[in-house]
């Protein structure tokens, strides 16, 4: 059986599948056939484990009758090694669970991340205007978790049952009112504890709830120590968050309660049931119908009771929490994206097609490099997203050499023009993996020639790794100008036959600024590549300005004939954008 | 250019569990003596059920039967009924603890060093404040509670069985080789083994949340493969981390149920000879038999709870740890005389021997605006936050009216220089409480409206239905970027420094935002002295004199004409920002 785990050693599944995500229901049973093989031998060496454990009164009963008050020593050599056999197997059918039970764990948990990565990355960019981000990061912080509990408990559970069935057999076979004691007291002893368990969740939410709340203070506070060490206000925000604290503790204290009051129910009432079973016992054994060895194995029985009588609970309590996480994985799982593939998709349009937008009136010229000014930077954020086929909103007004961007397929449309924004995202990783998304730049020259146009030479220069340097989560190391640099890099990398960069130098200073942009007008040669900015020295770089009012094209030329033709353009983009004033003759 | 915190000694965390414990002697005592008393009364079951046995054997009655149920019974009320109170103040005691141990983290991470806080990022910091606190609670809460029960029930069970007889003791040795030999085996490699499998599910969730937040360049690059490659490798790490961990368990487990194993059967054995020798009765057999294996639960607690201890007191040493970060400044108490800033000889590394900064000289004129240009990493960040008095030189001084500026306490310092920087953070809490923690004590509402009327927000703050009262901050109401700036540019006006040096204070901001803000910045700016680094030329054109930062050195000041009539760096700068008009 260690052979069946050897098979399933790798994890990660190459292929998670395609997952029924109809119903919570139904994404639980399709993640569980997926991996009914080892669900069924955890329950299977689950069977074995707890039935061993509920035999074992029997033995230490037998072993007193027989060997120790016959003083029969062979018995009681015969009865201890029996009792050792037991106990080995238990314990090996015990690690042997324990492993499968650790497998569909992982199974479940591993399986439902590669699921939502892959569909994540199938939305796209879609995903953020659909599901807030924090819905996805909880399916990989607690979801999965409470996905694996249930597959994990079902070995267990599976031998809570069997086990349960077997003592009472076992009882009734001597009595017939100890049976029935065990089978209903059992489920009785269950439901008695359930009226407590509601009071006890509405508490426990509520202290957890505040423990959230008090680390969100906490985390706030860390967030803006830089302000409160600055500025000031540290007592301030101490006594809040003392405040907070010691709500948080009184609401420890009511769960203390009424959790205390459980934990002493879980003492008394299974030791009433092992109290009413020995005593039902001693009364059998006083009038001979039992021996006294019989009588320590039921009261060794009721108490290994509770140990199914607790699976069962955990079981119960762990079915819930996966159906809620189920939900919400299904509820990710059944998002679409906005752009549908054409049915039937128009013939690609020849290299170097002119890219047209109706709407605006743009035309971009092909093999040159173009400005995209506005008064309002939003509106040119909202064309170069239209340009890209990265909006919300679909239409067919954005053309390639005539044809609607809409019907041609979604890849080819991808390949051909790529819009990278001011919120583009550098990953974490080894930083040439990063760069080089389409692992050729390396060994053609393309990632240092990239590097240089992006003007990153001090970046590689301060890292004594260079493009070894592992980046951290969302690139936290480089400060905005560097990452900013690097995210144009990449880009460049890509080499794309359409360019369109939202605001590539925003946080760069001037003199790297100047560099760059006279730098990206030789890398870009050949090719098409449209620049939305408003600073001047970019502006100067590009072969073409079109200057946007209200959304649509109202001049086009060359930076210094609009600076000049063009009152309202020169109002733009010598408006200051620094925050420092004006006429400073303090 | 990161520094990290440091981590406490175990003297340190010996010392300060000793200071708690001795805050609460009553309740830790009180606590201690319920659990014992609870555990007394749990072991009447064995001893009542050998003599059972043992009357039983003998011949007995129906009546001595109820009353012996009837005894076990009353334990099991008593028992019951001291469990519920023990539990109750040890519970109390813990939530107790956890609050002081909380707050304690809190009040320390307030107090750390500017310098600190300014180059140690947020990052490390953070992590110990979500998951070493949360870390440390369960620790608290439960693990530590069930720790100490286990093992008292543990040391009164062993004592209960001794009591039955001498004999009982060596069949439980017979446990200990195994145990003992497990255990430590297990301990020695679970931590790093545990830690690697959490850090293991912290990269998986990384990868989600970057490939989520970056959905749009994940599309537009074409990084799908990319993405779904990297989340199925951390996924392998994972995998291999709990490999290993299952591996640990495997070996140890069984350990464990042979150490618990053993015992029971040879007790037995033992007993059985004894009673064929005629030594001991059945009663005590049986009896002994119960106690051992009544054994087996609280070793069993013993044992799987110490690694989530190992864990809590590595949390407790990591929050502990923040509060030995020495203070990098002591006050004097030097009175500046007057409020012009200079800068002598100034050198300055974050690294021993790397110096960032080589001999800077720059004396800033009461109320003049000095613009800050250069190359990024030439140390024009650095040299801003020397002349805001956030680090102090290594060599030479910065000085205002002659006295160090980290000589200052700090609480004077901010009604003299002031750092602005990208970051404006916005609390959690009503717009009120945003703004008056920069106010000076006894600020009234209309203080803090006017400062909102200065940098031109309080057309909004009215305009919303609760006005100053509005919850903002993460949860609550959303507030703009522009707006967010407004706020950090108003808790300056209420601090009312006579300097501010501001760090590119703008270019993360969307360029869009920025140009709501002019105004605002402006007013803030108006009758005080100003260094700002710069992104934008203009700025610099319009600054009464501008300083070039190249390699850790001015190389070049004056103003902007000058600076264009001397025809290097900046003039070319200059010139093809202009168009060469």
């Amino acid at each position: 059986m260690l052979r069946t785990l050897g098979r399933v050693r790798l994890l990660p599944l190459d292929h998670p599948g395609t997952a029924d995500h109809r119903s919570p229901g139904r994404f639980l049973w399709w993640l569980a056939r997926g991996q009914s093989k080892t669900l069924a031998g955890g329950m299977f060496f689950g069977i074995v484990w707890m039935s061993a454990q509920a035999v074992m009164p029997a033995v230490i009963g037998r072993a007193i009758d027989r060997g120790v008050a016959d003083k029969d020593g062979t018995a009681l050599m015969q009865l201890a090694g029996l009792m050792l056999l037991i106990g080995l197997v238990q314990a090996a059918s015990g690690i042997i669970r324990h492993r499968f039970a650790v497998t569909n764990w992982l199974i479940a948990a591993y399986r439902t991340v590669q699921l939502v990565a892959r569909h994540t990355v199938h939305l796209g960019g879609a995903l953020p205007r659909k599901v807030s981000t924090g819905e996805v990061v909880a399916i990989g912080t607690s979801d999965i978790s409470h996905l694996g509990q249930v597959m994990d408990v079902s070995a267990r559970f599976a031998g809570a049952v069997v086990s349960f069935f077997l003592v009472a057999a076992i009882l009734l076979q001597t009595s017939v009112t100890l049976g029935l004691v065990v089978l209903l007291g059992v489920p009785l002893l269950m439901l008695l504890v359930g009226p407590l368990l509601s009071p006890l969740q509405t508490r426990s939410a509520r202290q957890r709830q505040l423990m959230g709340e008090l680390s969100n203070t906490a985390t706030d506070i860390v967030g803006g120590l830089r302000v409160l060490r600055g500025i000031g206000g540290e007592q301030v925000f101490h006594d809040r968050y003392r405040r907070e604290s010691q709500t948080t503790r009184r609401a420890g204290v009511q769960v203390a309660k009424i959790q205390s009051l459980l934990d002493a129910l879980q003492v008394f009432l299974p030791g009433l049931f092992v109290v009413v079973i020995v005593w039902l016992g001693a009364r059998y054994a006083v009038s001979g119908r039992i021996t006294p060895g019989e009588l320590v194995a039921f009261y060794g029985y009721s108490a290994f009771l509770m140990i199914p009588l607790r699976t069962a609970t955990e079981f119960a309590n762990k079915v819930i929490r996966a159906r809620v996480s189920a939900r919400r994985v299904c509820k990710v799982l059944s998002l679409t994206p906005d752009v549908t593939e054409p049915l039937d998709p128009a013939a690609a349009p020849a290299p170097l097609a002119e890219l047209r937008d109706a709407r605006s009136g743009l035309r971009v010229r092909s093999g040159t490099i173009t400005a995209l000014v506005s008064e309002q930077p939003d509106d040119t954020a909202d064309l170069a997203d239209r340009l890209g086929l990265c909006a919300a909103e679909v239409d067919d007004d954005v053309t390639l050499g005539g044809v609607p961007l809409t019907q041609l397929p979604r890849a080819d449309v991808r390949r051909r023009i790529v819009v990278s924004d001011t919120s583009a995202a550098l990953f974490s990783g080894r930083l040439a993996d990063r760069l080089d998304v389409t692992g050729r730049a390396r060994t053609t020259g393309d990632l240092e020639r990239a590097l240089f146009t992006a003007s990153s030479d001090d970046i590689m220069d301060a890292l004594p790794d260079g493009l070894d340097t592992v980046v951290t989560e969302r690139g936290r190391s480089f400060s905005g100008g560097q990452r900013q640099r690097l995210v144009l890099a990449r880009v460049l990398t890509v080499d794309p036959e359409i360019l369109v960069l939202v605001e590539p130098t925003s946080a760069v200073d001037a003199h790297t600024e100047a560099r760059i942009a006279s730098r990206l007008r030789a890398h870009r040669s050949g090719r098409t590549t449209l620049v939305a900015t408003s600073s001047p020295l970019m502006l100067d770089a590009v072969d073409e300005v079109a200057f946007l009012e209200g959304g649509v094209v109202v001049a086009t030329g060359t930076h210094r004939e609009l600076l000049d033709t063009h009152a309202r353009y020169r109002a733009v983009v010598t408006r200051e954008t620094e925050l420092v004033p004006a006429g400073g003759d303090a | 250019m990161s520094t990290t915190l440091p981590i406490a000694g175990p003297g340190a965390m010996r010392a300060y569990v000793g200071v708690l414990v001795r805050r609460h002697p009553r309740l830790v005592w009180g606590a201690l003596a319920l659990h014992v008393l609870a555990a007394l009364a749990g072991l009447a079951a064995p001893r009542l059920l050998g003599g059972l046995v043992e009357s039983v054997e003998n011949g007995t009655t129906t009546d001595h039967v109820d009353s012996i149920i009837g005894l076990l019974a009353l334990f099991l009320i008593l028992q019951t009924v001291v469990t519920r109170y023990a539990r109750y103040v040890s519970q109390v005691l813990g939530e107790q603890v956890l609050a002081e141990l909380r707050e304690d983290f809190v009040g320390n991470a307030l107090a750390l060093p500017v310098g600190v806080v300014e180059s140690a990022g947020s990052g490390d910091l953070l992590t110990r404040t979500s998951r070493d606190v949360e870390q440390l609670g369960w620790s608290v809460r439960w693990a530590l509670p069930e720790w100490t029960i286990a093992v008292i029930t543990a040391i009164l069970t062993f004592a209960a069985a001794l009591s039955v007889g001498w004999w009982v003791g060596l069949p439980c040795l017979l446990g200990i080789p195994p145990l003992v030999v497990g255990l430590r085996w297990y301990l020695a490699r679970a931590k790093d083994g545990y830690l690697r499998e959490s850090a293991s599910y912290s990269a998986i969730n990384a990868s989600l949340t970057e490939t989520v937040e970056g959905a749009r360049s994940v599309e537009a690059l074409g990084l799908g493969q990319q993405r779904i490659e990297a989340i199925d490798d951390d996924i392998r790490g994972s995998y291999t981390a709990e490999r290993y961990t299952l591996w640990l368990r495997t070996v140890f487990f069984p350990s464990m149920e042979l150490s618990y194993l053993i015992p029971t059967v040879a007790t037995l054995l033992f007993g059985g000879y004894l009673y064929t020798q005629g030594q001991v009765s059945l009663g005590d057999v049986t009896t002994a038999v119960l106690y051992v294996q009544m054994l087996i639960d609280p070793v069993d607690r013993i044992v799987s709870i110490l690694d989530e201890l190992q864990m809590g007191a590595a949390s407790l040493s990591r929050l502990l740890g923040v509060a030995q970060v020495p203070d990098d400044r002591t006050a004097t108490g030097e009175v500046p005389d007057g409020e012009a800033i200079d800068a002598h000889d100034v050198r300055f590394s974050y690294v021993e021997g790397r110096d960032v900064l080589h001999g800077v000289d720059l004396s800033v004129g009461v109320g003049e605006r000095i613009a800050m240009v250069g190359p990024s990493g030439a140390g024009k960040s650095t040299l801003g936050r020397l002349l805001a008095g956030i680090h102090p030189p290594r060599t030479g001084a910065v000085t205002v009216g002659g006295v160090g500026l980290v000589d200052l306490p700090l609480q004077d310092l901010r009604g003299h220089v002031a750092l602005v920087t990208q970051e404006h953070h916005v609390f959690v809490g009503t717009l009120r409480e945003n703004l008056a923690l920069a106010a000076p004590p006894g600020a009234t509402d209309d203080d803090i409206r006017a400062s909102l009327d200065a940098v031109d927000a309080l057309d909004w703050v009215d305009g919303l239905p609760e006005g100053l009262e509005t919850v903002v901050g993460s949860g609550g109401r959303a507030v703009t970027a522009a707006q967010a700036q407004q706020i950090a540019l108003a808790r300056l006006v209420l601090a009312d420094p006579h300097t501010l040096v501001l760090d590119e204070a703008t270019s993360l901001i969307d360029p869009r935002a920025a140009r709501h803000l002019e105004r605002s910045l402006a007013a803030v700016l108006e009758g005080r002295t100003v260094i700002a680094i710069a992104h934008r030329l203009f700025s610099a054109h319009d600054a009464d004199r501008v300083a070039v930062v190249e390699d850790g050195v001015i190389a070049e000041l004056g103003s902007h004409d000058e600076l264009v009539a001397a025809g290097g760096s900046y003039a070319a700068l200059w010139d093809s920002w202009n168009g060469g008009r």
